[in-house]
């Protein structure tokens, strides 16, 4: 029997499967996926089908970060954290760079655009319901995104070293020193040191552009892997709501818990 | 177990059911949505820098456009005229801090009630513990969302609407200031009150009828009789009010020590110049 010769589509199919199964081989387990298998997980994953235009908040408030992180690079590649040039560093990123006053512009506004959708998509969370069990922990962890990010906000503001960001932070820290046992503390603590000065400066920048902005990367991970683990929730007004009671005989619960068998009629 | 987390298993499970026999693939139906919100956040947060940029005057790039200034002037803690305004998203926060007043209250307004609401925001789902999910259903939650979202735009509001004085519209008021209070023959105290007027001590304080009183701060019109402290006395203390216990107001050390005496003899000028005074300082200093 004559070999076939394989066809120029098998042979496109398979240069594209060899990289991808590689990858898999290398980041499985026996028994589990790997990298490529969790990404077509993700994407083929069942949602239900009565959601729509409601569930793409979280999703936009990722967009609003990515453009927060892309446009944060770029000026942090241009910015001068120092209060001798911090001002000059901005000023030169607005008027002389080529699109800078566009990336700059991007990275102000899309701050408060990031701050609107967090708000907007934790209404539509609120409104659904869709914080009750077991999606509680996946609220705890929005919660903490926000104030996180109202904190990028307030670190940030420092940063362009203009009259309005100065004040506004002196103004702020001082707050903070009216709290009780730590308030007296924390002032010099994020001033470091008694006045607002080049320790402030690099402090903020250190803290706007490397730490909350790490952390915040990590919740929101967890929170997506929550939301692809557990699933978002239909609309609780849908007729076709999934987890709603329908007649004939009740799904086993989920293996792997010790939990008897379900008896008796169930209350919506 | 108890009969609680049984049923939530239960219902859960029954949403996996659900969703596995009667669901759609992510990709391409939520996908599609998904893509078409992201494109409009770039596309909305584009507009918004190019708005920015573009409603600048050329021929004035530090006037202000239709969203506010390209940028402030540069920082300088030395002096004068300082707007203390945050972002917008603190804006109910601001406006906290006018309706508790330094220093009583002002916890409430910077710890208690901020905490307060993290703490609530976190803790909703061990409060609201029913399963039911239909917001008609819901009417305690949906009352209390309702309030929470009328009471922090109202603050947003007042706090965003707040005006802060101008220091060339304070300046005018100095001559008036002078033959009110009985000053107007100490040129010290006069100078004194150009600085006060200047250097945003009014974005917080107010002084026969003007200013704005910001955080609480107190009213300074007659601050000479009821404080005291003598020329030297107030200039010390607004060098570094923390020495004194007020960790609120910021310092004024940078005005340097003969501003600060001027400012000293005006407010020790404040409210002990008239005929009977003997508080009043005299003439040209001390």
């Amino acid at each position: 029997m004559a070999k076939k010769k394989p066809s120029r589509l098998d042979q496109l199919v398979k240069l594209v499967l060899y990289p991808l199964n590689w990858l898999e081989e290398r980041t499985s387990i026996p028994g589990h996926s790997g990298l490529v298998g969790g990404i077509k997980y993700f994407l083929f994953r069942k949602v239900p089908s009565d959601i729509s235009w409601g569930h793409t908040l979280g999703s936009a408030a990722l967009t609003a970060f990515i453009v927060q992180a892309v446009t944060g690079v770029i000026l942090a590649m241009y910015y001068k954290p120092d209060p001798n040039s911090a001002y000059e560093s901005i000023r030169h990123i607005t008027d002389d760079l080529w699109a800078g006053w566009l990336v700059r512009g991007m990275h102000r506004w899309g701050a408060s655009v990031f701050i609107i959708l967090l708000f907007l998509h934790m209404g539509r969370v609120f409104l659904y319901g869709a914080y009750k069990y077991p999606r509680e922990l996946n609220w705890i962890i929005g919660a903490l995104i926000l104030v996180l990010g109202m904190m990028e906000g307030f670190f940030g503001y420092l940063l362009p070293w203009d009259q309005t960001a100065y004040w506004a932070t002196v103004v702020g820290v001082n707050l903070q020193a009216t709290g009780p046992f730590v308030g007296p503390f924390l002032g010099p603590v994020l001033q470091g040191g008694h006045d607002i000065g080049p320790d402030t400066l690099a402090r903020f920048y250190s803290l706007h552009m490397l730490v909350i902005p790490g952390a915040l990367a990590g919740l929101i991970g967890l929170h997506l892997w929550l939301v692809v683990r557990i699933g978002v929730s239909s609309p609780p007004w849908s007729p076709t709501e999934a987890g709603r009671p329908q007649p004939g005989p009740p799904p086993a619960p989920r293996k792997g818990l010790v939990a008897p068998a379900p008896r008796g009629a169930r209350r919506r | 177990m108890n009969r609680r987390l049984e049923e939530r298993r239960a219902y859960h499970a029954r949403y996996k059911h659900d969703v596995k026999t009667r669901g759609k693939p992510f990709y391409p139906y939520a996908m599609f949505h998904d893509t078409v919100m992201s494109l409009l956040v770039v596309i909305v947060i584009v507009v918004l820098a190019v708005i920015w940029k573009y409603s600048t005057p050329h021929e004035d790039p530090s006037s202000s456009g239709w969203l506010g200034k390209l940028y402030d002037e540069k920082a300088d803690p030395g002096t004068t005229n300082f707007v203390p305004r945050p972002d917008w998203y603190f804006y109910f926060l601001f406006y906290l801090l006018r309706i508790f007043k330094w220093p009583e209250s002002v916890i409430l307004g910077t710890v208690l009630i901020p905490t307060l609401l993290i703490v609530l925001l976190i803790a909703l789902p061990f409060i609201d513990i029913g399963r039911e999910r239909r917001p008609l259903r819901r009417p305690v939650a949906m009352t209390a969302a309702i309030l929470v979202i009328i009471s922090m735009g109202a603050l947003t509001y007042k706090g965003a609407t707040a005006k802060e004085p101008l220091a060339a519209e304070n300046l005018v008021l100095v001559p008036k200031w002078a033959q009110k209070q009985g000053f107007a023959g100490n040129q010290t105290a006069v100078d004194g009150a150009k600085i006060f007027a200047q250097v945003g001590c009014m974005n917080c304080h107010t002084y026969l009828g003007a200013g704005t009183s910001n955080l609480g701060a107190p009213d300074l019109s007659s601050i000479g009789k009821t404080s005291n402290r003598g020329v030297a006395g107030f200039a010390d203390y607004v060098s570094d009010p923390s020495k004194f216990g007020n960790n609120v107001m910021p310092q004024f050390r940078d005005l340097g020590a003969d501003n600060l005496r001027k400012l000293g003899t005006f407010l020790q000028s404040s409210g002990t110049c008239s005929p009977k005074s003997s508080n009043c300082p005299a003439a040209g200093g001390q």
